[in-house]
Protein backbone atom coordinates (compact mmCIF):
# COMPACT_ATOMS: atom_id res chain seq x y z
CA UNK A 1 0.00 0.00 0.00
CA UNK A 2 2.57 2.36 0.61
CA UNK A 3 5.02 2.28 -2.77
CA UNK A 4 1.86 2.84 -5.08
CA UNK A 5 4.41 4.54 -7.77
CA UNK A 6 5.70 0.85 -8.54
CA UNK A 7 6.80 -0.75 -11.85
CA UNK A 8 4.08 -2.36 -14.00
CA UNK A 9 3.25 -5.71 -12.70
CA UNK A 10 4.56 -8.81 -13.26
CA UNK A 11 1.21 -10.45 -14.59
CA UNK A 12 -1.90 -8.80 -14.74
CA UNK A 13 -5.62 -10.40 -15.28
CA UNK A 14 -7.84 -8.37 -16.69
CA UNK A 15 -11.33 -9.45 -16.79
CA UNK A 16 -10.69 -13.17 -17.15
CA UNK A 17 -13.26 -15.40 -17.39
CA UNK A 18 -13.48 -18.91 -18.18
CA UNK A 19 -16.44 -21.13 -19.13
CA UNK A 20 -16.11 -25.03 -19.50
CA UNK A 21 -18.44 -26.70 -21.86
CA UNK A 22 -21.65 -25.12 -23.98
CA UNK A 23 -25.12 -24.89 -24.25
CA UNK A 24 -26.94 -26.30 -20.97
CA UNK A 25 -24.13 -28.14 -19.40
CA UNK A 26 -22.18 -25.19 -19.73
CA UNK A 27 -20.12 -24.16 -16.41
CA UNK A 28 -19.10 -20.89 -15.72
CA UNK A 29 -15.45 -21.80 -13.38
CA UNK A 30 -14.14 -18.15 -13.76
CA UNK A 31 -15.48 -14.96 -13.41
CA UNK A 32 -14.66 -11.59 -14.27
CA UNK A 33 -11.23 -12.15 -12.81
CA UNK A 34 -9.30 -8.59 -12.36
CA UNK A 35 -6.10 -9.38 -10.36
CA UNK A 36 -2.38 -7.98 -10.60
CA UNK A 37 0.70 -9.97 -9.22
CA UNK A 38 3.30 -8.19 -7.96
CA UNK A 39 7.28 -8.40 -9.11
CA UNK A 40 8.67 -10.24 -6.15
CA UNK A 41 5.22 -10.81 -3.61
CA UNK A 42 3.70 -13.50 -2.53
CA UNK A 43 0.28 -13.67 -3.41
CA UNK A 44 -2.18 -16.27 -2.48
CA UNK A 45 -5.77 -17.69 -4.12
CA UNK A 46 -7.75 -18.35 -1.30
CA UNK A 47 -11.11 -20.12 -1.50
CA UNK A 48 -13.08 -23.09 -1.58
CA UNK A 49 -12.86 -26.31 -3.85
CA UNK A 50 -14.70 -25.18 -6.99
CA UNK A 51 -13.93 -21.56 -6.90
CA UNK A 52 -11.75 -21.34 -9.75
CA UNK A 53 -8.22 -20.84 -7.81
CA UNK A 54 -6.61 -23.32 -9.87
CA UNK A 55 -8.22 -22.80 -13.31
CA UNK A 56 -6.99 -19.15 -12.69
CA UNK A 57 -3.41 -20.74 -11.73
CA UNK A 58 -3.45 -22.44 -15.01
CA UNK A 59 -4.46 -19.71 -17.30
CA UNK A 60 -1.91 -17.49 -15.84
CA UNK A 61 0.43 -20.74 -16.27
CA UNK A 62 -0.19 -20.57 -20.35
CA UNK A 63 -1.84 -24.23 -19.64
CA UNK A 64 -5.39 -22.75 -20.72
CA UNK A 65 -6.81 -19.95 -21.76
CA UNK A 66 -8.91 -17.49 -20.69
CA UNK A 67 -12.90 -17.63 -22.37
CA UNK A 68 -12.58 -14.04 -22.18
CA UNK A 69 -10.38 -11.39 -20.97
CA UNK A 70 -6.61 -11.43 -20.90
CA UNK A 71 -3.50 -11.98 -19.07
CA UNK A 72 -0.07 -10.20 -19.55
CA UNK A 73 2.89 -11.42 -18.43
CA UNK A 74 5.82 -9.04 -18.03
CA UNK A 75 3.71 -6.53 -19.61
CA UNK A 76 3.09 -8.88 -22.62
CA UNK A 77 0.09 -10.71 -23.85
CA UNK A 78 0.22 -14.38 -22.28
CA UNK A 79 -0.85 -17.19 -25.32
CA UNK A 80 0.94 -20.10 -24.24
CA UNK A 81 3.22 -21.16 -21.48
CA UNK A 82 6.55 -19.57 -20.71
CA UNK A 83 10.08 -20.72 -19.51
CA UNK A 84 10.09 -17.90 -17.02
CA UNK A 85 6.98 -19.26 -15.40
CA UNK A 86 7.84 -22.30 -13.50
CA UNK A 87 4.73 -24.60 -11.97
CA UNK A 88 4.14 -26.98 -9.19
CA UNK A 89 1.45 -29.57 -8.54
CA UNK A 90 -0.38 -31.58 -6.05
CA UNK A 91 1.59 -34.35 -6.91
CA UNK A 92 5.32 -34.28 -7.31
CA UNK A 93 5.26 -35.40 -10.79
CA UNK A 94 8.34 -37.50 -10.99
CA UNK A 95 9.15 -39.89 -13.36
CA UNK A 96 10.35 -43.18 -11.77
CA UNK A 97 12.63 -43.77 -14.55
CA UNK A 98 15.13 -41.23 -13.60
CA UNK A 99 16.95 -40.88 -10.51
CA UNK A 100 16.09 -37.54 -8.21
CA UNK A 101 18.85 -35.23 -10.05
CA UNK A 102 18.02 -36.43 -12.99
CA UNK A 103 14.49 -35.49 -12.60
CA UNK A 104 15.60 -32.07 -11.43
CA UNK A 105 17.52 -31.16 -14.26
CA UNK A 106 14.69 -32.26 -16.48
CA UNK A 107 13.86 -28.81 -17.41
CA UNK A 108 16.85 -27.42 -18.34
CA UNK A 109 16.93 -30.68 -20.51
CA UNK A 110 13.51 -29.47 -22.62
CA UNK A 111 14.90 -26.16 -23.29
CA UNK A 112 18.16 -28.01 -24.78
CA UNK A 113 20.77 -26.56 -22.19
CA UNK A 114 23.54 -28.25 -21.17
CA UNK A 115 22.94 -30.51 -18.01
CA UNK A 116 26.62 -30.21 -17.12
CA UNK A 117 26.46 -26.45 -16.64
CA UNK A 118 23.14 -26.99 -14.34
CA UNK A 119 24.48 -30.26 -12.18
CA UNK A 120 25.97 -28.39 -9.55
CA UNK A 121 23.37 -25.95 -9.43
CA UNK A 122 20.84 -28.78 -9.06
CA UNK A 123 22.87 -30.42 -6.26
CA UNK A 124 23.32 -27.24 -4.35
CA UNK A 125 19.49 -27.12 -4.46
CA UNK A 126 19.24 -30.91 -3.29
CA UNK A 127 21.17 -29.76 -0.07
CA UNK A 128 19.47 -26.85 0.17
CA UNK A 129 16.16 -28.77 0.80
CA UNK A 130 17.99 -31.53 2.74
CA UNK A 131 18.10 -34.61 -0.13
CA UNK A 132 21.46 -34.18 -1.34
CA UNK A 133 22.39 -37.85 -0.24
CA UNK A 134 19.26 -39.02 -2.38
CA UNK A 135 20.25 -37.65 -5.39
CA UNK A 136 21.25 -41.13 -7.27
CA UNK A 137 18.23 -42.49 -5.93
CA UNK A 138 14.68 -42.95 -7.79
CA UNK A 139 11.79 -40.79 -6.62
CA UNK A 140 9.95 -44.27 -5.49
CA UNK A 141 12.64 -44.36 -2.87
CA UNK A 142 11.97 -41.49 -1.58
CA UNK A 143 9.05 -39.76 0.92
CA UNK A 144 5.77 -37.96 -0.42
CA UNK A 145 7.85 -35.21 1.34
CA UNK A 146 11.17 -35.43 0.09
CA UNK A 147 9.34 -35.78 -4.03
CA UNK A 148 8.05 -32.84 -3.59
CA UNK A 149 10.82 -31.18 -2.04
CA UNK A 150 12.91 -32.31 -5.24
CA UNK A 151 10.38 -30.89 -7.26
CA UNK A 152 10.63 -28.02 -5.50
CA UNK A 153 14.42 -27.88 -7.03
CA UNK A 154 13.54 -28.95 -10.53
CA UNK A 155 10.93 -25.61 -10.46
CA UNK A 156 13.31 -23.63 -9.35
CA UNK A 157 16.60 -24.46 -11.27
CA UNK A 158 16.31 -22.55 -14.45
CA UNK A 159 15.44 -18.99 -12.00
CA UNK A 160 11.82 -18.52 -13.22
CA UNK A 161 10.42 -15.31 -12.59
CA UNK A 162 6.98 -16.43 -11.64
CA UNK A 163 5.99 -19.74 -9.26
CA UNK A 164 2.83 -20.95 -9.55
CA UNK A 165 2.18 -23.26 -7.06
CA UNK A 166 -1.32 -25.42 -7.00
CA UNK A 167 -1.72 -26.93 -3.83
CA UNK A 168 1.81 -28.29 -4.17
CA UNK A 169 1.85 -29.49 -0.22
CA UNK A 170 -1.77 -30.47 -0.13
CA UNK A 171 -1.24 -34.30 -0.25
CA UNK A 172 1.24 -34.26 2.69
CA UNK A 173 0.78 -34.31 6.27
CA UNK A 174 0.32 -31.36 8.26
CA UNK A 175 4.00 -31.62 10.21
CA UNK A 176 5.57 -32.05 6.59
CA UNK A 177 3.55 -29.51 4.68
CA UNK A 178 4.51 -26.57 7.42
CA UNK A 179 8.17 -27.60 6.72
CA UNK A 180 8.11 -27.47 3.37
CA UNK A 181 6.27 -23.97 3.23
CA UNK A 182 9.12 -22.74 5.28
CA UNK A 183 11.81 -24.29 2.90
CA UNK A 184 9.48 -22.74 -0.08
CA UNK A 185 9.63 -19.15 1.80
CA UNK A 186 13.23 -19.23 2.45
CA UNK A 187 13.77 -20.70 -1.34
CA UNK A 188 11.80 -17.50 -2.70
CA UNK A 189 13.49 -14.83 -0.31
CA UNK A 190 16.81 -16.29 -1.35
CA UNK A 191 15.63 -16.47 -5.48
CA UNK A 192 13.87 -13.29 -5.46
CA UNK A 193 11.21 -14.95 -7.26
CA UNK A 194 7.48 -14.17 -7.14
CA UNK A 195 5.59 -16.73 -6.24
CA UNK A 196 1.26 -17.33 -6.38
CA UNK A 197 0.35 -20.25 -4.44
CA UNK A 198 -3.57 -21.55 -4.43
CA UNK A 199 -5.02 -23.30 -1.28
CA UNK A 200 -7.98 -23.51 0.68
CA UNK A 201 -5.98 -23.17 4.09
CA UNK A 202 -6.52 -19.82 5.96
CA UNK A 203 -4.00 -20.15 8.41
CA UNK A 204 -1.87 -21.05 5.51
CA UNK A 205 -2.26 -18.66 3.27
CA UNK A 206 -2.00 -15.91 5.88
CA UNK A 207 1.36 -16.72 6.84
CA UNK A 208 2.90 -17.09 3.75
CA UNK A 209 1.70 -14.05 1.84
CA UNK A 210 1.89 -10.81 1.39
CA UNK A 211 -1.37 -10.38 -0.16
CA UNK A 212 -4.14 -12.68 0.04
CA UNK A 213 -6.64 -12.83 -2.87
CA UNK A 214 -9.78 -14.03 -1.40
CA UNK A 215 -12.50 -16.13 -3.63
CA UNK A 216 -15.79 -17.81 -3.59
CA UNK A 217 -17.42 -20.54 -5.43
CA UNK A 218 -20.02 -20.96 -7.85
CA UNK A 219 -19.29 -18.96 -9.99
CA UNK A 220 -15.76 -18.41 -9.18
CA UNK A 221 -14.68 -15.04 -8.61
CA UNK A 222 -12.34 -12.52 -6.24
CA UNK A 223 -14.60 -11.16 -3.20
CA UNK A 224 -11.68 -9.21 -1.90
CA UNK A 225 -7.50 -8.98 -1.38
CA UNK A 226 -6.33 -8.61 2.01
CA UNK A 227 -2.90 -7.20 2.85
CA UNK A 228 -0.29 -9.13 5.02
CA UNK A 229 1.87 -6.85 6.45
CA UNK A 230 4.37 -9.16 8.66
CA UNK A 231 8.04 -8.67 8.45
CA UNK A 232 10.51 -11.46 6.98
CA UNK A 233 11.24 -13.54 7.58
CA UNK A 234 8.50 -15.36 9.42
CA UNK A 235 8.77 -17.71 11.90
CA UNK A 236 5.83 -20.30 13.05
CA UNK A 237 5.62 -18.31 16.51
CA UNK A 238 3.75 -15.88 14.40
CA UNK A 239 0.80 -17.89 13.79
CA UNK A 240 -0.02 -17.05 17.65
CA UNK A 241 0.12 -13.51 18.11
CA UNK A 242 -3.08 -11.99 18.14
CA UNK A 243 -2.55 -10.00 14.87
CA UNK A 244 -2.26 -12.89 12.96
CA UNK A 245 -5.22 -14.58 14.83
CA UNK A 246 -7.06 -11.07 14.01
CA UNK A 247 -5.46 -11.23 9.97
CA UNK A 248 -7.22 -14.88 9.78
CA UNK A 249 -10.42 -14.18 10.93
CA UNK A 250 -11.04 -11.54 8.77
CA UNK A 251 -10.13 -14.03 5.83
CA UNK A 252 -13.08 -16.26 7.13
CA UNK A 253 -15.46 -13.78 7.96
CA UNK A 254 -14.74 -12.95 3.83
CA UNK A 255 -14.93 -16.11 3.11
CA UNK A 256 -18.58 -17.16 4.93
CA UNK A 257 -20.08 -13.69 3.77
CA UNK A 258 -20.61 -14.99 0.72
CA UNK B 1 -17.91 -60.32 -2.34
CA UNK B 2 -17.44 -57.13 -0.07
CA UNK B 3 -16.71 -59.75 2.72
CA UNK B 4 -13.69 -61.42 0.84
CA UNK B 5 -11.74 -58.20 0.42
CA UNK B 6 -10.52 -57.63 3.66
CA UNK B 7 -9.66 -61.28 3.72
CA UNK B 8 -7.25 -61.29 0.92
CA UNK B 9 -5.52 -58.20 2.09
CA UNK B 10 -4.68 -59.79 5.39
CA UNK B 11 -3.17 -63.06 3.29
CA UNK B 12 -0.90 -60.16 0.93
CA UNK B 13 0.30 -58.26 4.20
CA UNK B 14 1.14 -61.58 5.83
CA UNK B 15 2.56 -63.05 2.20
CA UNK B 16 5.00 -59.73 2.59
CA UNK B 17 5.68 -60.31 6.24
CA UNK B 18 6.95 -64.08 5.57
CA UNK B 19 8.27 -64.09 2.20
CA UNK B 20 11.47 -67.29 2.78
CA UNK B 21 8.66 -69.48 4.49
CA UNK B 22 5.95 -69.10 1.49
CA UNK B 23 8.32 -69.16 -0.99
CA UNK B 24 9.82 -72.50 0.66
CA UNK B 25 6.26 -74.19 0.57
CA UNK B 26 5.56 -72.78 -2.84
CA UNK B 27 8.77 -74.98 -3.94
CA UNK B 28 8.13 -77.98 -1.83
CA UNK B 29 4.11 -77.63 -3.41
CA UNK B 30 6.08 -77.84 -6.98
CA UNK B 31 8.13 -80.63 -6.33
CA UNK B 32 5.37 -82.75 -4.56
CA UNK B 33 3.03 -82.06 -7.98
CA UNK B 34 5.94 -82.91 -10.40
CA UNK B 35 6.11 -86.15 -8.36
CA UNK B 36 2.92 -87.30 -8.20
CA UNK B 37 2.51 -86.53 -12.02
CA UNK B 38 5.70 -88.65 -12.91
CA UNK B 39 4.52 -91.70 -11.23
CA UNK B 40 0.91 -91.44 -12.52
CA UNK B 41 2.53 -90.87 -15.90
CA UNK B 42 4.67 -94.06 -15.24
CA UNK B 43 2.39 -96.64 -13.99
CA UNK B 44 -1.08 -96.10 -15.65
CA UNK B 45 0.40 -96.79 -19.15
CA UNK B 46 1.21 -100.07 -17.40
CA UNK B 47 -2.39 -101.22 -15.88
CA UNK B 48 -4.22 -101.00 -19.25
CA UNK B 49 -6.32 -98.68 -18.38
CA UNK B 50 -5.04 -96.32 -21.50
CA UNK B 51 -3.37 -97.43 -24.76
CA UNK B 52 0.43 -97.67 -23.69
CA UNK B 53 0.92 -97.23 -27.71
CA UNK B 54 -0.92 -93.83 -27.58
CA UNK B 55 0.46 -92.83 -24.49
CA UNK B 56 4.00 -94.00 -23.69
CA UNK B 57 5.37 -94.80 -19.91
CA UNK B 58 7.47 -91.83 -19.12
CA UNK B 59 10.65 -94.17 -18.95
CA UNK B 60 9.30 -94.81 -22.70
CA UNK B 61 9.38 -91.57 -23.04
CA UNK B 62 12.75 -90.81 -21.58
CA UNK B 63 14.39 -93.28 -23.58
CA UNK B 64 13.10 -91.63 -26.82
CA UNK B 65 13.77 -88.53 -25.80
CA UNK B 66 17.65 -90.01 -25.61
CA UNK B 67 17.19 -91.85 -28.71
CA UNK B 68 16.01 -88.11 -30.41
CA UNK B 69 18.96 -86.23 -29.58
CA UNK B 70 21.86 -88.31 -29.75
CA UNK B 71 19.95 -89.08 -32.97
CA UNK B 72 21.92 -85.72 -34.00
CA UNK B 73 19.17 -85.26 -37.32
CA UNK B 74 16.85 -82.98 -35.05
CA UNK B 75 19.53 -80.69 -34.68
CA UNK B 76 18.90 -79.36 -38.29
CA UNK B 77 15.24 -79.09 -37.97
CA UNK B 78 16.15 -76.94 -34.24
CA UNK B 79 17.81 -74.95 -36.18
CA UNK B 80 15.60 -73.92 -38.62
CA UNK B 81 12.59 -73.46 -36.12
CA UNK B 82 15.06 -70.96 -34.13
CA UNK B 83 16.04 -69.43 -37.16
CA UNK B 84 12.52 -68.86 -38.39
CA UNK B 85 11.30 -67.42 -34.42
CA UNK B 86 14.69 -65.14 -34.84
CA UNK B 87 13.64 -63.35 -38.27
CA UNK B 88 9.89 -63.23 -37.50
CA UNK B 89 9.75 -62.13 -33.80
CA UNK B 90 12.12 -58.95 -34.56
CA UNK B 91 9.97 -58.16 -37.61
CA UNK B 92 6.50 -58.33 -35.91
CA UNK B 93 8.20 -56.47 -32.46
CA UNK B 94 9.06 -53.72 -35.08
CA UNK B 95 6.42 -54.13 -36.89
CA UNK B 96 4.16 -54.13 -34.08
CA UNK B 97 5.79 -50.91 -32.19
CA UNK B 98 5.68 -48.79 -34.96
CA UNK B 99 1.64 -49.17 -35.55
CA UNK B 100 1.27 -48.69 -31.89
CA UNK B 101 3.77 -45.38 -32.10
CA UNK B 102 1.42 -43.66 -35.45
CA UNK B 103 -1.81 -44.79 -33.85
CA UNK B 104 -0.68 -43.77 -30.25
CA UNK B 105 0.38 -40.44 -31.15
CA UNK B 106 -2.12 -39.47 -34.55
CA UNK B 107 -5.79 -39.66 -33.14
CA UNK B 108 -6.79 -38.96 -36.38
CA UNK B 109 -4.79 -42.16 -38.15
CA UNK B 110 -5.95 -43.88 -34.41
CA UNK B 111 -9.98 -42.74 -35.58
CA UNK B 112 -9.50 -43.93 -39.13
CA UNK B 113 -7.71 -47.51 -38.42
CA UNK B 114 -9.60 -48.64 -35.52
CA UNK B 115 -12.35 -50.46 -37.03
CA UNK B 116 -9.59 -52.55 -38.81
CA UNK B 117 -7.54 -53.30 -36.33
CA UNK B 118 -10.55 -54.83 -34.05
CA UNK B 119 -11.90 -56.50 -37.11
CA UNK B 120 -8.14 -58.12 -37.66
CA UNK B 121 -7.86 -59.05 -34.08
CA UNK B 122 -10.83 -60.49 -34.19
CA UNK B 123 -9.71 -63.27 -36.96
CA UNK B 124 -7.92 -66.50 -35.97
CA UNK B 125 -4.96 -65.82 -38.42
CA UNK B 126 -4.37 -69.17 -38.45
CA UNK B 127 -6.83 -69.65 -41.08
CA UNK B 128 -4.69 -66.91 -43.28
CA UNK B 129 -1.93 -70.47 -43.18
CA UNK B 130 -3.12 -72.00 -46.50
CA UNK B 131 -3.47 -68.21 -48.45
CA UNK B 132 0.05 -67.58 -47.29
CA UNK B 133 1.72 -70.67 -48.39
CA UNK B 134 -0.56 -70.27 -51.48
CA UNK B 135 1.39 -66.79 -52.29
CA UNK B 136 4.53 -67.93 -50.96
CA UNK B 137 5.50 -71.50 -51.68
CA UNK B 138 6.26 -74.07 -48.94
CA UNK B 139 9.64 -72.17 -47.74
CA UNK B 140 10.34 -70.36 -44.94
CA UNK B 141 8.80 -67.17 -46.42
CA UNK B 142 5.20 -68.54 -45.83
CA UNK B 143 6.45 -69.90 -42.22
CA UNK B 144 8.26 -66.42 -41.36
CA UNK B 145 4.86 -64.92 -43.05
CA UNK B 146 2.45 -66.58 -40.86
CA UNK B 147 4.50 -65.93 -37.07
CA UNK B 148 5.18 -62.10 -38.11
CA UNK B 149 1.12 -61.92 -38.84
CA UNK B 150 0.21 -63.97 -35.29
CA UNK B 151 2.93 -62.15 -33.23
CA UNK B 152 3.11 -58.23 -34.03
CA UNK B 153 -1.10 -57.86 -32.67
CA UNK B 154 -0.03 -58.20 -28.97
CA UNK B 155 3.19 -55.02 -29.63
CA UNK B 156 1.57 -52.79 -31.38
CA UNK B 157 -1.92 -52.93 -28.64
CA UNK B 158 0.37 -52.45 -25.64
CA UNK B 159 2.48 -49.99 -27.49
CA UNK B 160 -0.70 -47.47 -28.19
CA UNK B 161 -1.87 -47.93 -24.79
CA UNK B 162 1.35 -47.49 -22.90
CA UNK B 163 1.80 -44.45 -24.83
CA UNK B 164 -1.00 -42.96 -23.27
CA UNK B 165 -0.36 -44.18 -19.79
CA UNK B 166 1.47 -40.61 -18.56
CA UNK B 167 -1.49 -38.48 -16.35
CA UNK B 168 -2.33 -35.60 -16.80
CA UNK B 169 -0.45 -33.93 -14.66
CA UNK B 170 2.69 -35.70 -16.68
CA UNK B 171 1.26 -33.73 -19.95
CA UNK B 172 1.34 -30.55 -17.55
CA UNK B 173 4.25 -30.22 -16.52
CA UNK B 174 5.92 -31.35 -20.16
CA UNK B 175 3.36 -28.03 -21.17
CA UNK B 176 4.68 -25.74 -19.09
CA UNK B 177 8.39 -26.02 -19.60
CA UNK B 178 7.19 -25.82 -23.67
CA UNK B 179 8.18 -29.41 -24.64
CA UNK B 180 7.85 -30.57 -28.31
CA UNK B 181 6.06 -33.04 -28.86
CA UNK B 182 8.57 -35.03 -29.74
CA UNK B 183 10.17 -34.72 -26.60
CA UNK B 184 6.84 -35.39 -24.98
CA UNK B 185 6.95 -37.94 -26.95
CA UNK B 186 10.49 -39.47 -26.23
CA UNK B 187 11.13 -38.00 -22.61
CA UNK B 188 7.37 -38.71 -21.05
CA UNK B 189 5.17 -41.16 -22.84
CA UNK B 190 7.87 -43.73 -24.63
CA UNK B 191 9.60 -44.09 -21.60
CA UNK B 192 6.16 -44.42 -19.37
CA UNK B 193 4.99 -47.10 -22.14
CA UNK B 194 8.03 -49.01 -21.53
CA UNK B 195 6.90 -51.75 -18.88
CA UNK B 196 3.47 -52.28 -21.39
CA UNK B 197 5.91 -52.44 -24.56
CA UNK B 198 8.20 -55.31 -22.88
CA UNK B 199 4.73 -57.52 -21.93
CA UNK B 200 3.65 -57.32 -25.87
CA UNK B 201 7.15 -58.00 -26.49
CA UNK B 202 7.44 -61.04 -24.38
CA UNK B 203 4.13 -62.11 -25.66
CA UNK B 204 4.97 -62.23 -29.19
CA UNK B 205 8.01 -64.15 -28.37
CA UNK B 206 5.28 -66.99 -27.64
CA UNK B 207 3.02 -65.94 -30.46
CA UNK B 208 6.40 -66.36 -33.23
CA UNK B 209 7.00 -69.49 -31.70
CA UNK B 210 3.35 -70.77 -32.05
CA UNK B 211 3.20 -69.14 -35.77
CA UNK B 212 6.42 -71.09 -36.96
CA UNK B 213 5.42 -74.45 -35.45
CA UNK B 214 1.91 -73.93 -36.70
CA UNK B 215 2.91 -73.41 -40.44
CA UNK B 216 5.80 -76.44 -39.96
CA UNK B 217 3.03 -78.55 -39.28
CA UNK B 218 0.93 -77.57 -42.00
CA UNK B 219 3.58 -77.60 -44.88
CA UNK B 220 6.33 -80.22 -44.21
CA UNK B 221 8.90 -79.41 -47.13
CA UNK B 222 11.16 -76.87 -45.07
CA UNK B 223 11.43 -78.98 -42.07
CA UNK B 224 11.37 -77.86 -38.29
CA UNK B 225 10.06 -79.25 -35.38
CA UNK B 226 6.79 -78.78 -36.10
CA UNK B 227 7.27 -81.14 -39.09
CA UNK B 228 9.10 -83.42 -37.01
CA UNK B 229 6.65 -83.72 -34.38
CA UNK B 230 3.88 -84.62 -37.40
CA UNK B 231 6.47 -87.11 -38.75
CA UNK B 232 7.03 -88.86 -35.32
CA UNK B 233 2.90 -89.15 -34.74
CA UNK B 234 2.10 -90.40 -38.41
CA UNK B 235 4.18 -93.06 -37.62
CA UNK B 236 2.76 -93.64 -34.16
CA UNK B 237 5.99 -93.09 -32.74
CA UNK B 238 5.34 -91.45 -29.48
CA UNK B 239 7.53 -91.97 -27.32
CA UNK B 240 9.81 -89.31 -29.95
CA UNK B 241 6.56 -87.14 -30.67
CA UNK B 242 6.25 -86.29 -26.82
CA UNK B 243 10.28 -85.72 -27.19
CA UNK B 244 9.53 -83.08 -29.47
CA UNK B 245 6.86 -81.88 -27.59
CA UNK B 246 9.00 -81.81 -24.72
CA UNK B 247 11.76 -80.13 -26.35
CA UNK B 248 9.26 -77.25 -27.26
CA UNK B 249 8.07 -76.84 -23.52
CA UNK B 250 11.52 -76.51 -22.55
CA UNK B 251 12.75 -73.75 -25.30
CA UNK B 252 9.27 -72.14 -24.21
CA UNK B 253 10.07 -71.31 -20.85
CA UNK B 254 13.65 -71.07 -21.37
CA UNK B 255 12.93 -68.10 -24.17
CA UNK B 256 10.58 -67.13 -21.79
CA UNK B 257 12.57 -67.13 -18.17
CA UNK B 258 15.66 -64.79 -20.31
CA UNK B 259 12.84 -62.43 -21.36
CA UNK B 260 11.70 -61.68 -17.96
CA UNK B 261 15.19 -61.75 -16.71
CA UNK B 262 15.69 -58.99 -19.55
CA UNK B 263 12.50 -57.57 -18.52
CA UNK B 264 13.32 -56.86 -15.12
CA UNK B 265 16.34 -55.32 -16.11
CA UNK B 266 15.00 -52.59 -18.30
CA UNK B 267 12.19 -51.64 -16.46
CA UNK B 268 13.32 -51.94 -13.11
CA UNK B 269 11.71 -49.00 -11.88
CA UNK B 270 8.05 -49.85 -12.67
CA UNK B 271 5.13 -50.52 -10.37
CA UNK B 272 5.03 -54.64 -11.25
CA UNK B 273 9.12 -55.26 -11.12
CA UNK B 274 8.57 -53.70 -7.87
CA UNK B 275 5.74 -55.11 -6.81
CA UNK B 276 7.74 -58.20 -7.21
CA UNK B 277 10.86 -58.03 -6.19
CA UNK B 278 8.88 -57.34 -2.96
Amino acid sequence: MTTTTQTAPLVRATGVTKKFGSGDKEMVALSGLNLEVREGEFLSLLGPSGCGKSTALNIMGGLLSATEGSITFGGKTLTEPSRQIGMMFQQAVMFPWRTTLDNVLLPVEIFGESKKKYRAKAEELLSMVGISEFAGSYPWQLSGGMQQRAALCRVLLHDPKLLLLDEPFGALDEFTRETMNQELLRLQAHTKSTAVLVTHNITEAVFMSDRVAVMSARPGRLIGILEIPFDRPRTPDLQTTSDFVALVAEARKMLELQ
Amino acid sequence: MTTLAPASTTTAKVKQQRPDRDTKGAGWIALITIAVFLLLWQFIPQTGLINRVLFPTFTDTLAGFVQLVSGGYWWEDLGKTMMAVAIAWPIGVAFGFSMGVILGTSPFIRQAITPYAIAVQALPKVVLAPLLIGWLGFGSESKIALAVIICFFPVWIDTMVGLALPAANEFKLMQSLKATRRQIFLKLQLPSAIPMIMVGVKHSLLLAFTGVLVAEILSASDGGLGKLAKEFASQLNMPLTYSVVGIVVILAVALVSIADVIERRVVFWSEESRARKR
